[in-house]
């Protein structure tokens, strides 16, 4: 063991006297062949104490309030019940010594795993190979009409387009895995932090630093899920952990990366069945931020039509249906994605709510346009 | 008959000629000459008039597709070329030192055409550099008081420019059918 260590352990003493702490500074160059030296506490990968001159529980519980980490060695007369610390019985004898080094260094080993996996993670979102990502550089899929409810799936005993169920055709993202998934990947950009979403279905690990999201599942298994409440699965079994050894395995799969936005855009698409955030009142305006980046999104039908409307102006849900002359349930379904991605807000401010809508002009060559859509819609790629 | 034309602005290398070529009818003309400049550093031939290609629509009429040349010494032909366009798609390369001055330049270039017609973005390269990204170009332009469509673009996938074009179209009239 002391082979593959270049340098020796450094330690901290604590409870020693200064005749003991002189002694022990020799006994470690001397007998333990320098295995370990003595140095500052705040350079100290191990601490050693002794038990019989200091309160060791009081200090134990000390460090651990200041996240202390290192492996702890306790040197004592008698058997002491701590948990998670090395002990050396006194008189101390020169191989137990050594033997708790071992101990110690073999813990710092393991304890420094996490953060090879963390330079890995590294690697992946600075070098990865971006063309490999397939999933997340897919261009977007155009749905229309004639697809689209097999596509998004539909609530028995509910008619979304029906005017008088409205008010009951809303979803609450938080009941469901999109709520979770969303949750997660704000604290993952918080704290700028690799995390692994533990739901007691699919690997899924959150990559902040490059807005990328990695899913061990297909869109079948992802939309099937996406629509079960999360209340009746799993429940309280869903957790945020930091991602270390999952994230090796992810190496080897470039193309189960994800784009975050695009990910959340179809996750709130299949979550919604056709349906309209419960954070949205449908009876008040709503308005755009900016144009979502739909070449890389999923487009519901009408989804250009509907978001080159509202950044004319704020309009109420169903006064972009009937505007639009389509259906409710299309204007659902994108408000809903628009929404989980933080770009449809409520048009709470007193202007907002006076701004009439710009009346669009119907302009002369609105055939023409018209015309050249249907001939774009139809080219494919 | 009627000429209608679609513009396709920006600067060298953001992929104008392959844009037209994705979704021409015909094989564009291209007039592209070895890059003789400050172009050569990027790539090894630019457009030094335009390029042009055609979508033939249902009933015989004809879009013309034009392309500006890269180059800014040739930007008084923008002006004629602009004459009679139905709107701006303006490719811009992700990949270039300064991509938000680029845009600027090219906003300020067609300013009149813009608020006569529209304008939509493409940001091309973003494989090869994903800074800065699309929510950064939002934030310029709400700056300068304008918020049209801007998108990833790769130019040679003909979805990705189709959905580009149409976000124009539907900025010029929402209520447009599909």
């Amino acid at each position: 063991m002391n082979d593959k260590r270049k340098s020796p352990l450094r330690v901290a003493l604590y409870g020693m006297d200064g005749r003991t702490y002189k002694m022990m500074v020799m006994y470690l160059q001397g007998p333990c062949k320098g295995m370990a030296a003595v140095v500052e506490e705040i350079d100290a990968e191990v601490d050693i104490i002794d038990a019989d001159f200091v309160n060791v529980e009081a200090l134990l519980e000390q460090k651990q309030a200041q996240n202390s980490t290192r492996p702890v060695i306790v040197l004592s007369l008698q058997e002491l019940e701590l948990d998670n610390v090395l002990h050396v019985k006194k008189p101390v004898k020169t191989a137990d010594m050594l033997d708790a080094l071992m101990k110690a260094e073999a813990m710092l080993v393991e304890k420094q795993k996490p953060s090879e996996d963390v330079r890995i993670n590294k690697k992946l979102f600075i070098n990865t190979d971006e063309q490999k990502k397939t999933s997340k550089h897919q261009t977007a899929m155009h749905l229309d009409e004639g697809n689209f409810n097999a596509f998004i799936g539909s609530i028995p005993g509910l008619d979304v387009n029906d005017p008088k169920q409205f008010p009951n055709a809303f979803y609450n993202p938080k009941e469901y895995f999109q709520g979770y998934f969303q949750s997660a990947c704000l604290i993952a950009q918080t704290k700028k932090q690799v995390l692994y979403l533990n739901s007691g279905w699919k690997s899924l690990i959150i990559f902040p630093h490059n807005h990328e999201i990695w899913l061990d599942a297909d869109d079948k298994q992802l939309r099937a899920f996406a629509g079960l409440p999360i209340n009746s699965l799993s429940g309280s079994g869903m957790s945020l952990t930091p991602a270390s050894a999952q994230t090796l395995s992810v190496k080897q799969e470039l193309s189960k990366f994800h784009n975050m936005d695009a990910f959340l855009w179809k996750l709130a698409v299949w979550t919604s069945k056709g349906r309209y955030p419960i954070a949205l009142d449908i009876t008040k305006p709503v308005f755009l931020k900016h144009w979502p980046n739909f070449t890389r999104l999923i487009v519901t039908p009408h989804a250009l039509r509907i978001a080159a409307l509202l950044i004319a102006g704020p309009r109420t849900l169903p006064d972009i249906a009937e505007t639009l002359k389509i259906k409710p349930q299309y204007v659902f379904a994108f408000i809903s994605a628009a929404h989980a991605l933080g770009l449809i807000k409520q048009a709470k401010r007193q202007a907002d709510e006076i701004i009439q809508p710009p009346v669009i002009k119907n302009i002369e060559r609105q055939g023409l346009l018209t015309r050249i859509i249907s001939k774009l819609r139809g080219q494919k790629s | 008959m009627s000429q209608y034309k679609i513009i396709f602005t920006g600067p060298v290398g953001a992929g104008k000629t392959t844009a037209i070529e994705s979704i021409s009818d015909v094989p564009p003309i291209k007039t592209d000459a070895t890059a003789s400049d400050m172009t050569k550093n990027r790539k090894s031939s630019t457009t030094v008039a335009m390029d042009y290609g055609i979508m033939n629509l249902a009933g015989g009429e004809k879009i013309h597709l034009y392309g500006t040349p890269g180059q800014e010494r040739f930007d008084f032909m923008w002006e004629i070329l602009t004459t009679g366009g139905i709107g701006l798609i303006l490719l811009l390369d992700n990949t270039r030192a300064d991509p938000f001055q680029d845009m600027k330049f090219f906003l300020d270039s067609f300013q009149s055409f813009i608020a006569k017609t529209n304008v939509a973005i493409g940001v091309t390269q973003m494989d090869l550099s994903d800074k800065p990204a699309i929510h950064d170009y939002h934030v310029q332009l709400q700056g300068m008081g304008l918020n049209p469509p801007v998108f990833c673009v790769d130019a040679r996938i003909k979805n990705d420019v189709s959905l580009l074009v149409q976000s124009l179209l539907y900025s010029l009239d929402p209520e447009l059918e599909e």
